[in-house]
Parts: structure tokens; C-alpha cells; sequence
């Protein structure tokens, strides 16, 4: 029976199954750990088959998918269960989606990953004005960072659901098995912490200790290039004096990462004095 | 021996910024990155729905259907399940098989089975292949397979046929077709170096 259920893993993942049998052979998979790995090579082969099929689309294609995209709103990542322990009040804030309420592998490698970081020794890049270089292992307290963060969510239901997403991308860029991270001081007083991925083609900025600004203020952090500064976002306070995750995609030719405090909202452009100018880890 | 520039065909796995990190930043909603995504994947996404669906301008809407899925969803893609090649053909493929299916009932897929018999898509499939190193590859593999993997393998995926569909055409046992569809796959996959 079970040896007869193996032999369907070709035609599944030809997708040459009539539905009854998908379900048979699904429930198989699930019991079936070398069927699965078996059906995940024969779909890879499959999937050089299509390469082979290439053709060029119609150049209109390119135009359809492009317009519709910006019609389409994108789903958020599923979550693991240890996140949705930490922010109940995020995954209630999905409502019933069936999507999320099935937990999926797909952070299941996170806390392994912490584990990782503990030997793996910090970014060598040597900071601009620091007096005392960073040697210390700054991603376990940017994770422990992240959770305080997920934490804190709670209530804000609106966001939370976005909050929650961005967190979890930044837990992925900070569990990155080639995660860097650098120290800076911030010269008005704090530390700015900026975790580098360049697999994942993604940094997460955060700063701790930073002197709370008023309504009218904000910090806002800068990628800097030859051409000159484009923002990256705002760092938000959230607890402890810690700042929310900040996830940004620098450029191959960005070369600074800079903070400056603007007007509520930021700016377009930096109008104050840096407080702090880090030079971006090499990917 | 094309000239021109044909971004469309060549997504290489595993050369420069892989589809995996353009991923994750799509599920950003980074649509630069998503240009980029399209450039690697409308080729071999239109070119599987054109062979399986046939019609141009329904494999026009396959294709459509599939990227702006990718678009949607690719916060949902876990790289520890494989490729992101692999997610997206995946879904690209079921998306063509299902509207082929969908047809089933009309007499147009009765000619179609009828017509198709005897004749291998094979030989199409060598082709349309270009010159491409994957192509050469998965070509050159398809070679190594026996005649029953083969037209099991091919009739199915370039097809979409099911497999008691594929046993009707190729006049062999049920039996026989699961298994050689499997080790048709397994020897591919051992031709190509696929990672498991």
C-alpha cells in the first residue's frame, strides 16, 4: 500500500495526479518524511523542464502584469507560532484568515539562528568616530531587541499587522547566515546598530539609548551614495529606549548609512547635522 | 544563435542577486525588484503555459495569473522548500494543467488527445530549445531517458496530461506509467545535478 502510495511522487510532481489521488498521496507525504524530499528534488527536475520551454512573451505582458500589480494588495508572511506568542494581538488582528491560523515551517530555522550567532564573531568594520571599536556580539541583543519590539506591539491593531510582517523580515536578515553587524555611537548620545545581509540583499537598523525628541522631531535614517542622500525610513522609539527595527535595501553604490533628527514625518533631504555617519559593511 | 538580448529565457539559478533575495524584497513591495523577477520568469512561465495550454492568448492569461501571484504571495515562499524557481513553476504549471482540465468535457481536448497520439512532444521540445545551456542540459538528459520515461515524463509536464490519460495514450498499464514517470524524473534529476 505505502509502496504503491511512494511510486505516485513522479506523477505528483508532474502534477499528472486525478484530485482524489493528490489527497491520498498528500496524506501520505505528510507521514513520509523521504517522500516529501523525494517529491521536493522530482519538483526541482520539473522545474528545469519548464527553463526549457522558455519563450518571449509579448512585450505587452510586461505592461498588463506591471499595471496590475499595483492594483493587487500583498498577502503578509505566515507566521510562526513562537511570534504569534509574542504578539497575540497582532495574529487576532488578521481576523479568521485561514492562512494564518496554520503554522508553517517557515521561520522555524529562527531560533537556531540565534544559537549560530553566538560563534560567529561581529563585523570587523571599524566605525568613523568611534573611540572604542565594537568587539561585542550585538545581533543576540538586536534579537532580544526585535522580541521587546514585538512585544510592545500589542494593541495597535492597525499597524500591528504591518509591524508584525516588518519584524519578521528583520528577524530573517538578522538569523542570515552571513549577517554582520556593526556598532556605531550616535554623538548626541545612544548607539545605532545596523545588521547587514548581503544574501538577503537587506540591513535592519535600530539604536538604543537614544534621547527621547520632541512631538515635532523625528529620527531619520539615510543611505548615502556619490549622487548624495535618499531616506530610508524613521526610527521609531518603542520600549526600553529602544528603537523599532528599521529594515532598508541599500544599493550596491550606497556607501554611508546616516542619522540626522528632521521635522515630524522627515524630510526629503537631511537638514541637520549628521548625529551619526556609519560606513556601510562591504557586502 | 540568437544576437539579441533575451533576458526572458536565461534565469540561471544561483547567479547574481537569485530570484530567493529578489524574492524577499518583492514581499516588500519592492516593484524594482519585481521588474527583475519578471525578466527571469516571464520567459519559461509564458513558454510552460504555451506548451501546455496551447492557445497563445490563453497562455497570455496563465502567465499573467501566475506573476502577479508571485507578486501576492511571495511573502509566502519558504526558501527551506525548495527553489524559488521550483515555487513559482510549480504554480505556473498547475495554473496550466487546471485550465487545460477545466476544458476537459470539450471535444477540442478529445482532438487534442487524438491528435497527440503516437507524437512525442519531445521532438518539439527540442525545438524550441535554443542554444541555452539549461536547455542543452535538460535536452541532452531527456536523451539518457528510455522511450516509455520519456513520453511519460514529457506527456505529462509539456502535456498536462494526467497519468491514467498518459497510460491511454501510450497504451501501457497504470502501473507502469507511476513508476516510470518516477524513475524518469529521478534519472533527470541525476543527469541534471538538481540538489535534493
Amino acid at each position: 500500500m505505502n509502496e504503491d502510495l511512494h511510486t505516485l511522487s513522479g506523477a505528483y510532481a508532474l502534477h499528472a495526479l486525478p484530485e482524489q489521488d493528490v489527497l491520498l498521496f498528500e496524506e501520505h507525504m505528510a507521514r513520509c518524511e523521504a517522500c516529501a524530499v523525494e517529491v521536493r528534488g522530482l519538483s526541482e527536475t520539473a522545474a528545469r523542464l519548464a527553463m526549457a520551454a522558455a519563450e518571449q512573451p509579448p512585450a505587452a505582458l510586461r505592461a498588463r502584469v506591471m499595471a496590475r500589480i499595483t492594483e493587487v494588495r500583498q498577502e503578509p508572511p505566515l507566521l510562526d507560532r513562537r511570534a504569534g506568542d509574542r504578539a497575540p494581538g497582532a495574529s487576532r488582528a488578521e481576523g479568521s484568515r485561514a492562512g494564518d491560523s496554520r503554522v508553517e515551517g517557515s521561520h522555524a530555522g529562527d531560533s537556531r539562528a540565534e544559537g549560530d550567532r553566538e560563534g560567529r564573531t561581529p563585523g570587523e568594520v571599524v566605525p568613523l568616530r568611534s573611540r572604542s571599536p565594537w568587539r561585542r556580539r550585538a545581533a543576540i541583543g538586536l534579537v532580544a531587541a526585535v522580541s521587546a519590539a514585538a512585544v510592545s506591539l500589542g494593541a495597535v491593531a492597525v499597524d500591528a499587522v504591518r509591524e508584525r510582517d516588518r519584524l519578521q523580515q528583520a528577524v530573517t536578515v538578522i538569523a542570515a547566515a552571513d549577517a554582520r553587524t556593526v556598532k556605531y555611537p550616535v554623538s548626541s548620545g545612544g548607539t545605532c546598530i545596523m545588521v547587514m545581509s548581503p544574501s538577503q540583499g537587506r540591513m535592519v537598523v535600530t539604536a538604543r539609548g537614544l534621547p527621547p525628541l520632541p512631538d515635532s522631531r523625528v529620527y531619520e535614517v539615510w543611505l548615502m551614495s556619490a549622487d548624495g542622500a535618499r531616506p530610508a525610513g524613521l526610527l521609531e522609539r518603542a520600549e526600553d529606549g529602544v528603537t523599532t527595527p528599521l529594515l532598508t535595501s541599500p544599493r550596491s553604490d550606497d556607501l554611508r548609512l546616516g542619522l540626522t533628527v528632521e521635522p515630524a514625518g522627515g524630510s526629503d533631504q537631511p537638514t541637520t547635522t549628521p548625529i551619526m555617519v556609519a560606513d556601510l559593511p562591504a557586502a | 544563435m540568437r544576437t539579441e538580448r533575451e533576458p526572458a529565457g536565461e534565469p540561471v539559478p544561483g547567479e547574481g542577486p537569485g530570484l530567493e533575495e529578489l524574492l524577499s524584497q518583492v514581499a516588500l513591495g519592492h516593484e524594482q525588484a519585481f521588474n527583475r523577477v519578471y525578466d527571469l520568469l516571464a520567459g519559461p512561465v509564458f513558454g510552460l503555459a504555451r506548451r501546455v495550454v496551447r492557445d497563445r492568448a490563453q497562455a497570455e492569461e496563465v502567465a499573467q495569473e501566475v506573476l502577479v501571484e508571485v507578486w501576492r504571495t511571495a511573502s509566502r515562499y519558504d526558501r527551506t522548500r525548495g527553489s524559488a524557481l521550483s515555487w513559482v513553476m510549480t504554480m505556473a504549471h498547475r495554473r496550466s494543467v487546471d485550465r487545460v482540465r477545466s476544458a476537459q468535457a470539450s471535444t477540442a481536448r478529445e482532438e487534442r488527445v487524438s491528435r497527440m497520439s503516437g507524437e512525442v512532444p519531445y521532438d518539439e521540445v527540442s525545438e524550441t530549445v535554443t542554444t541555452r545551456l539549461e536547455g542543452e542540459r535538460v535536452r541532452r538528459c531527456l536523451g539518457g531517458l528510455t522511450d516509455l520515461q520519456r513520453q511519460a515524463v514529457t506527456l505529462a509536464y509539456y502535456g498536462g496530461y494526467s497519468y491514467p490519460e498518459v497510460a491511454g495514450l501510450l497504451k501501457v498499464p497504470l502501473g507502469t506509467v507511476k513508476t516510470r514517470m518516477r524513475d524518469g524524473l529521478v534519472r533527470l534529476r541525476d543527469c541534471m545535478g538538481v540538489e535534493r
